[in-house]
Order: structure tokens, then sequence, then C-alpha cells
């Protein structure tokens, strides 16, 4: 069997019987995207907090908008905990709301 | 009913450190009035706000941890809105995310010591322990090819 490969493998994978023999000698996978995890469950931080700005700004890329979940790879709970914690700092303008 | 609050103020940056202080025993005195007790200070000092609020560019900040009502903090974020010298102001209750993070956490410590304890470790993770190194390359993706 050759055609297992279901992630990761992109052309390669699929041109079967030539692709198989190329192994592991590099430059294969040629759209591999690595596998986005939770940042907070990773890290296990249980308190996001408004007041931890530099935990915070990295959700907040230059147009200051919340970071969404497909990109950052956050889980809905923490996401759901990020908003809170983001749109609290908003308030006291520890985060901006926009970049002018 | 005791519940506990953090209360965030911004203080105008003209005002004097005489100013802020004051400001901070009003808050204590209308606590001591409605039963509450004032659990923690902390000056954070001379900030830059993240974006202009009217004319000011920078604030003082101040947090204080209050143990008390719903009442008290009511009255606390009336005289606060009615001060000229606080640019804005923020109240959370916090004691029920606290417990919660809490037991989140004794939880997951109180988990791993079982599962160590099961596998026949000490129960506390030693120094050095359990780094499997840098390696970039994370092989459990790659599936073995299978000569034919």
């Amino acid at each position: 069997m050759n055609g297992k490969r279901s992630f990761g493998g992109g052309g390669r994978g699929k041109t079967s019987a030539q692709g198989a023999q190329q192994g592991k000698d590099g430059q294969r996978r040629p759209m591999f995207r690595r596998r986005k995890v939770c940042k907070f469950c990773a890290d296990k931080i249980d308190d996001i907090n408004y007041k931890d700005t530099k935990l915070l700004m990295p959700f907040v890329p230059e147009r200051a908008k919340i970071l969404p979940r497909r990109i950052s790879g956050t889980c809905a709970m923490h996401q759901r905990k990020l908003r809170t914690a983001i749109m609290r700092a908003r308030q006291l303008a520890l985060i901006p709301y926009t970049a002018e | 009913m005791k519940r506990k609050y953090e209360l965030v103020y911004v203080v105008s940056p003209d005002a004097t450190d005489a100013q802020v202080t004051d400001l901070h025993t009003q808050v204590e005195q209308i606590a001591q009035r409605l039963g509450g007790t004032i659990e923690k200070t902390d000056n954070w000092g001379r900030r830059r706000l993240a974006y202009e609020i009217g004319p000011h560019k920078e604030g003082t900040y101040v947090l204080e941890t209050i143990d008390g009502g719903g009442e008290l903090m009511k009255e606390i974020d009336r005289r606060l809105k009615v001060s000229d010298l606080v640019i804005r102001h923020l109240i959370v209750r916090i004691d029920e995310e606290q417990s919660v993070v809490e037991r989140t956490r004794t939880k997951r410590t109180e988990g791993s010591r079982r599962r160590r304890v099961a596998r026949g470790l000490p129960p506390d993770r030693q120094p050095g322990e359990g780094q499997r190194g840098d390696t970039e390359d994370d092989d459990r993706f790659d599936v073995t090819e299978v000569e034919r």
C-alpha cells in the first residue's frame, strides 16, 4: 500500500508508485502545515487576566483586532476568556481599540 | 454576602501624588462605611495610554482589591463616575473566577501526581526530567513507506 499519507503530503502522496520511492530525503511535503495548538492549553495558563498585557498583545496584531481562532489555533474556551480579557483591557486603555 | 472585587482606576496625569492618595483614602472611607475592606492596593504608576482619552495621553493606574457587597461597589462606581480626576475605571468581580482557576489548577496537579505514582515515579517532577530535547523534526506524523 502506498497512498496512505492523508495529510501533509500534498501532490507527492498522490503520485503513488514513483513518489513512494523518494522516502525521507528532505524537500518532501511541500505544503506541510503545522497543526495549531491552543497556547493556553499547551502552556497551562488557567488565568487569562486583563492586566497581563504581555500575554494579550500577541492576540491583537497591528490593526488591533482580535486574532481569530482559525489563525491562532486557540481553543473555544480560551478564546472566550481571551475575548473578555481583551475587552476589559481596552476599556482601561491598556490595549488599543484600533490602530490609527 | 461577601464578594471580592477588583477595581482599577486611571487618574489624570495632571493629578499630584497627594491627590492620588486622597482618592485612595476616599475609596477606603466608602468601603469602611458600607462594611467592606480593602485587601490590597497597588499603584502601577504612570503609564502611556493605548489611545488618547480626551486631552490625555498618559495616566496613573491604581489597582485595589476590595472585599464587600454589591451596594458598596455601586457607590464607589457612582463616586468615580462623578470624579473629574478619574478618567477611566473598571470594576470586576473576581472571587468566582479565582475559585475556578484554583480548582482547575489543583485538579491538574493532583491528576498528574496520581498518574506519576501509578507509573512508579515520585509524585513531583524531578529537575531535568522529561525534556525531549529540541528536535525540530517531529517524526510522529511521518508515515513509513512500505516497499513493495
